[in-house]
């Protein structure tokens, strides 16, 4: 049996020629980074190194059975005994890195999915992974992405909060611990007044009596932290962005645009003044999964999701600007990714649904509507996709395990990972670039050989999860 | 077997159908104020859950016409952008969570011109509003009418003087039981400026109203969410509070009572900065800003020339089952300030 690759989750393109060293693709796959020469396509390196897993034990699952999934910061001696001796078997603590970002330069910043850790690595010259900090956050990360000097991380999540936390934490932080109070029921007799209540509230007073002092509070995070913009609904996209000074405005302003489930696209100021907010963005009917700011247009934004269009706006006013029907079939669609590229004068916007092998293709014209161009059929569906300006092309990375336009049928054979298309007089046609090919070449994350119905229907979660943002309308 | 003796949930489908039925004939007769007892609920809801809520895309998509025929803007030409009629002046008062409406009744005289909304999650608890509300609107046509009739010499408008209003005793603006309501005097603004809508607040109030459209929001009694675990349901919170703030217009004021003491701490906690706060900067006085810049506690002075405060602690149906059981009540209302100016980083 083939052996099968994880496809290539997140893609990120790292230019370094400014500072004298060479360009780097950094890529997640599977439970891994992988972190590529783009001139060369070597691998350079690889998160987590065999080193790494020998010695760290924040990266290693714990032995047995744990109700929890312990923080990393939680040194358990049994799991470092017990794992001396089975050093090939070792089983992560997550299963994939849906969220990848890149930090001036020089720090990947990636979220490894099941224990909700954000985990900073510097990138040295020659390419390799450096750790720089590990943090548990509270609820699973959403989103990830940058303040605009790009020294603080903005992590939005499930439960619709957006924390600020630094790329590189301070030391001097110290924990602040809350003075332990003596726990007092808050509800009295003249609140509470049926039988159970009161029954309950009887047994709560003898507990209180018991235990003297009150449990400490266990979501208390050992980091600098801030919550800074809060939905009342599942946060799925989040976009920082600058509006320079024009006529109308005489300082450069920051701002962050939050996008949930519940048809929301909020429009905040930028941090420390986040909690100001200045707008929402109404037009989407089903939930929304993408924002897309394009840099050469910062006051349009393309948005899009579980409706069969994608909307354009004037953000700042609020404002349709246009709707462009995706879809005209009955099935539903969920748009998976949506990506501004500029290359040679070429302003382009991509657009993928999940599960599709097609990418949609469409310029934005100076009067800032979309105009549908040619779309570029690739031999997967598509998963991610990075510009690299210096050679004027787009990598899209494919789904290569599953059969093209299927989110469930297992390919027999494996596919390519990566595919390349550069642009001529404004056209994308397809290319051979030795790099890619080099990294199609290598076998990145084994996938294991026996797949049973449990794992595969997982993997297919892990990389297809619109779906279930949809709401269900019989419901009540 | 069971089917001799007709279950609650009978009585109560027989009786709101019996409801509905006034309301479509809608003959002048006498008008019956719908009893509570059918309508009651459970008092919590989800706010996580999606339910199978109605909410306009955007504030320029709400339906107001139904809710408040009288403000109707004669010109049929004027609509929003689903298409239905606009109002003479927009919604500015909004009561979230109202339950059985106490609040809004009690406000509707006082506030007559302004047009006022209560927002509940439960449906039967909104049910038996809406059937209030139709019930109060009607009698007190009848009542114009009536009043009209005999002395057809007099002008129209005079059967709308408040002069009874005025006599009446200061401390109830309202008769105490609440059916008497409306039957026998005309209030003014005949009640025409309250109405009741299905929502979560919580995920939904700013489909309903844009950016510093409201003039005073209330939040009577919420729910306490007793559970540490639960109290990310509750709805006073510093995120919540930045909905709040978008909504209301720059001097606005929003209305809490409570009667849980820690609740209480808690709504001052998410509004105000507390000595607590600093001592986290080790020394430096200086707080990092946040939505407590944006909110100011209105001074017991002022409360205590507000009415609308005597109605918040009197007239609603919580407030009086409060003071039935000897309970406390705590009062907190915030102004909301200017916006900071931009930060020029």
């Amino acid at each position: 049996m083939p052996s099968l690759q994880h496809p290539f989750q997140c893609l990120r393109y790292v230019a370094r020629e400014s500072a004298g060293q060479s360009d780097l693709l950094i890529a997640t796959a599977g439970a891994k980074v992988y972190s590529y020469s783009a001139s060369t396509g070597e691998c350079l390196d690889v998160f987590p190194s065999a080193y790494e897993l020998a010695v760290s034990d924040d990266l290693k699952s714990p032995p047995g059975k744990r109700r929890k999934l312990s923080s990393p910061e939680q040194k358990d001696e049994q799991s470092e005994s017990a794992d001396k001796g089975s050093k090939e078997e070792v089983k992560l603590t997550w299963s994939n890195i849906p969220l990848l970002i890149v930090a001036k330069s020089k720090y990947v910043i990636f979220l490894t999915a099941e224990d909700k850790c954000v985990r900073v690595y510097s990138l040295s010259g020659n390419g390799q992974f450096v750790k720089e900090s590990v943090r548990t956050m509270p609820k699973r990360p959403s989103v990830l992405a940058l303040t605009p000097d790009e020294n603080d991380i903005l992590c939005a999540d499930k439960f619709g909060d957006v924390y600020i936390i630094p790329v590189i934490p301070s030391s001097e932080y110290k924990r602040t611990v809350a003075e332990e109070k003596e726990y007092t029921p808050s509800a009295t007799n003249l609140t509470v007044h049926t039988r159970r209540n009161l029954e309950s509230l009887e047994q709560q007073k003898r507990q209180a009596a018991l235990k003297k002092k009150a449990s400490v509070e266990t979501t208390a995070l050992n980091f600098e932290h801030q919550a800074i913009i809060g939905h009342v609904s599942m946060l799925t996209d989040m976009v920082s962005v600058t509006r320079p000074a024009d006529s109308s405005i005489s300082h450069p302003r920051s701002y962050i645009l939050t996008a949930d489930r519940d048809e929301h696209i909020r429009v905040s100021r930028g941090h420390p003044q986040a909690h100001v907010i200045e707008q929402y963005c109404f037009g989407h009917t089903s939930f929304i999964s993408k924002l897309c700011i394009p840099s050469w247009a910062p006051d349009v934004l393309v948005s899009g999701g579980g409706d069969k269009h994608l909307l354009v706006w004037n953000w700042v006013g609020g404002q349709v600007l246009q709707k462009v029907s995706l879809s005209e079939s009955e099935t539903d669609i969920s748009v998976s990714g949506i990506w501004a590229v500029s290359i040679n004068d070429t302003n382009n916007i991509f657009v993928a649904i999940e599960g599709s092998s097609q990418l949609l293709c469409y310029t934005l014209e100076n009067d800032n509507t979309l105009k549908q161009q040619e779309t570029l059929q690739l031999s997967g569906n598509v998963i991610d996709l990075v510009s690299i300006s210096s050679k004027g092309s787009i990598v899209v990375s494919l789904d290569n395990l599953r059969e093209p336009n299927s989110t469930s049928v297992w390919r027999s054979s494996p596919q390519a990972l990566l595919e390349t298309f550069r642009v001529e007089y404004g056209k994308w046609i397809p290319t051979e670039d030795s790099v890619v090919s080099k990294i199609n070449d290598k076998d990145s994350t084994i996938v294991e050989a026996e797949l049973d119905e449990k794992t595969t229907k997982s993997l297919n979660e892990q990389l297809y999860g619109l779906s279930v943002l949809r709401k269900n309308p019989a419901w009540d | 077997m069971a089917e001799q003796v007709p279950t609650k949930r009978q009585k109560r489908e027989e009786y709101r159908r019996g409801i509905q039925a006034q309301q479509e004939t809608e003959d002048g007769s006498v008008v019956k104020m719908p009893q509570k007892k059918f309508f009651r609920q459970r008092a919590h809801a989800n706010p996580f859950s999606d339910h199978n809520l109605n909410y306009p895309i955007s504030p320029a998509h709400m339906d107001w016409s139904s809710h408040y025929p009288a403000y109707v803007d004669p010109d049929t030409l004027k609509t929003n952008l689903a298409g239905a009629r606009q109002l003479t002046k927009n919604v500015e008062v909004v009561d979230i969570g109202c339950g059985f409406g106490g609040l809004l009744v009690g406000l509707a005289p006082l506030l007559p011109d302004t047009l006022m909304v209560g927002m509940e999650i439960r449906t039967q608890v909104l049910e038996y509003l809406t059937s209030r509300i139709h019930a109060l609107r009607t009698q007190q046509q009848n009542l114009k009418n009536k009043a009209a009739k005999p002395t057809s010499t007099e002008a129209p408008e005079s059967t709308e003087q408040p002069t009874e209003m005025d006599t009446s005793d200061d401390k109830a603006p309202v008769p105490a039981t609440d059916d008497d309501i409306g039957t026998t005097k005309i209030f003014p603004g005949n009640f025409e400026n309250i109405t009741a809508i299905r929502a979560n607040t919580m995920k939904f109030l700013p489909n309903f109203f844009g950016r510093h459209q409201l003039s005073k929001i209330f939040v009577c009694f919420p729910d306490p969410h007793f559970k540490a675990r639960k109290h990310k349901a509750r709805i006073i919170s510093e995120s919540l509070n930045a909905e709040y703030a978008y909504a209301l217009r720059p001097g606005g004021l929003l209305y809490t009572i409570t009667d849980v003491e820690e609740y209480h701490h808690w709504v001052l906690r998410h509004f105000q900065r507390q000595p607590e706060d600093a001592e986290k900067t080790e020394g430096e006085a200086v707080h990092a800003p946040g939505i407590k810049d944006i909110w100011e506690r209105v001074s017991d002075e002022d409360l205590a020339a507000d009415p609308c405060v005597r109605v918040m602690q009197f007239e609603t149906e919580e407030s009086k089952k409060v003071t039935r059981n000897n309970g406390k009540k705590f009062v907190a209302v915030f102004r909301r300030l200017a916006d900071p100016e931009w930060s020029s980083s």
